[in-house]
């Protein structure tokens, strides 16, 4: 184990409804969550020295800080890549802790997506920023979705594995399935078939709508502090075991076309095997998991990179029923980005927090160690969580 | 080159690390960089070689053939410029380097991985640009 291992811990989260339309400003949303994080924990917002967010988010951490009637903030920092970074902010937070940077950090995300803009349409790449001008050359192509860039990616995935649309079927199912039983997911009530999945419409051929994740107005926020701190708090601290980012040689911003291996695929690899050395954990040593579904077919390769079965071998283990609760690894319990909401994979964190509490809706008994996991196909991040 | 722009193309996202390529194109040339130092090819522009870190190299134009590696069709939402269903293919070029480009004029249907393409340079408006066809 290495120095951020078990040093921090997530001591509470707060997060807003998901919806189409939230009716009120970005950074009302991020208020609420903040508030509700710290409330949950039972950090007065004075105590607030840290916040960390992704560089795609709107609302300034000054902004939330004056909000929240905060004192003295030192500490401030923001990860790209969207829904790759998700835990980044995660380990920014960790590492301010064990340094003695900030002894209070906020993880924030905040977002109108689905109301005021959509990050599904196509791009208008501008300024000629060295990520625009990639972008620009594969839009050059016609390729300007991230559904067609993932789709890109999963051709070959399909080829090279033998999975098909009806392998991706059973977990666009599985995440509906869950989030069935979620009254926060747009799911809710709401299960899906496998002739549901291969009846809905092409956005970007192999990818189907019902392998698309949903368009989420709302907000999720954590509270990080050190594990000696969370002990004392109101909540069973929910440890940071490991926390790590993954850009490996040839990764490109959802345009790795050029490296040996196009899934999505390589880093993550290239973060797992951070985490569990820092951790000293195993994949076996895993009761559940979050992992990042963009698109639900990218779930397949993320299963291989993070090490539960060999490469190409997903579609078995997922039609073996490994991801639902009594499987080797059940995943995505609040039903997934597919079926509860879309906020850049925080609502999945929040979920993991639930788990490892035991006060999840769909719970997983007896978890004591979770990974979780960020967007693929682009520099990503990852971490692993657990409760004594 | 009727109306190219001071970077001698009318691509409307650039640099000075990708004007080469689509000037390339206005000439119906397909070029990519070769590193002179380790003399590696690079589709995807960058200003330093992957394999050796060399800021110098060379332009070398590609034959224009190649074999489909992986394929996507676009069907929602709507693109700018291009008619839906719009499929697009990542060649393997018979020089090594991979290249993405767009399949219009293609039946979706009638692309596939390990197929044998070749470059079919077009304009689109005032934009000198490249397309794939089966061979
Ligand atoms: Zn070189």
């Amino acid at each position: 184990m290495t120095t951020i291992s078990n040093k921090t811990a997530i001591a509470g989260y707060g997060a807003t409804e998901f919806s189409k339309n939230s009716g009120r400003s970005e950074l009302r949303l991020a208020v609420e969550a903040t508030l509700g994080a710290l409330a949950d924990a039972g950090i007065d917002p004075s105590e607030v020295d840290g916040m960390s967010s992704f560089t795609m988010d709107n609302n300034s951490e000054q902004e939330i800080f004056r909000a929240i009637g905060g004192k003295d903030l030192k500490f401030f920092t923001r990860i790209p890549q969207g829904g790759g970074g998700t835990l980044g902010p995660v380990q920014q937070a960790a590492m301010a802790i064990i340094t003695g940077i900030a002894n209070v950090v906020v993880v924030y995300r905040a977002m109108n997506e689905r109301s005021e803009y959509r990050f599904g349409q196509p791009m208008h790449s501008l300024p000629p920023t060295s990520d625009n001008v990639i972008f620009a050359y594969h839009g050059f192509a016609g390729l300007m979705t991230p559904a067609a860039m993932l789709g890109l990616m999963m051709r070959r995935y399909m080829h090279e594995t033998g999975a098909t649309s009806l392998d991706f079927a059973n977990y666009a199912v599985l995440a509906r399935k869950y989030a069935s039983t979620n009254p926060n997911a747009f799911y809710y009530g709401k299960p899906i078939t496998v002739e549901d999945h291969q009846t809905s419409r092409m956005v970007a051929d192999p990818l189907r709508l019902l392998d698309c994740c949903q368009e989420s107005d709302g907000g999720v926020a954590l509270v990080i502090v050190s594990a000696e701190r969370a002990r004392d708090l109101r909540q069973k601290p929910v440890y940071i075991r490991a926390a790590a980012q993954g850009s490996p040689k040839g990764t490109v911003s959802l345009g790795g076309f050029y490296k040996d291996n196009v899934w999505p695929f390589d880093e993550c690899a290239a973060a797992g095997r951070q985490l569990y050395a820092q951790s000293g954990l195993s994949p076996a040593d895993l009761d559940a998991a979050i992992i990042y579904d963009h698109f639900g077919p990218t779930v397949f390769p993320g299963l291989e990179a993070y090490g539960f079965c060999a490469k190409g071998e997903a579609k078995d283990f997922v039609k073996d029923g490994h991801l639902e609760i009594g499987g080797k690894l059940p995943i995505n319990m609040h039903g997934g980005q597919l079926g509860e909401a879309y906020i850049h994979g925080m609502n999945g964190v929040a979920e993991a927090v639930r788990q490892l509490r035991g006060s999840a809706v769909n719970q997983v008994p007896g978890v004591r160690n979770m990974l979780v996991t960020a967007g693929s196909g682009l520099p990503t991040s990852a971490a692993i969580l657990g409760v004594d | 080159m009727t109306d190219a722009s001071a970077r001698g193309h009318n691509a409307p996202c650039s640099n000075r690390d990708f004007d080469f390529f689509y000037r390339g194109l206005e000439d119906e040339r397909l070029l990519v960089q070769r590193c002179a130092r380790c003399n590696q090819l690079r589709s995807l522009p960058s200003p330093g070689c992957e394999s050796c870190g060399s800021l110098d190299w060379e332009p070398l134009p590609l034959a224009g053939e190649g074999e489909v590696y992986s394929y996507v069709t676009h069907y929602h939402p709507p693109l700018p410029g291009f008619a839906a269903p719009h499929p697009m293919a990542l060649v393997t070029m018979d020089e090594g380097v991979r290249l993405l480009g767009a399949m219009d004029g293609t039946d979706p249907a009638d692309v596939a991985i390990g197929r044998r393409v070749r470059v079919e340079f077009v304009r689109r408006e005032n934009v000198a640009a490249f397309r794939f066809r089966n061979l």
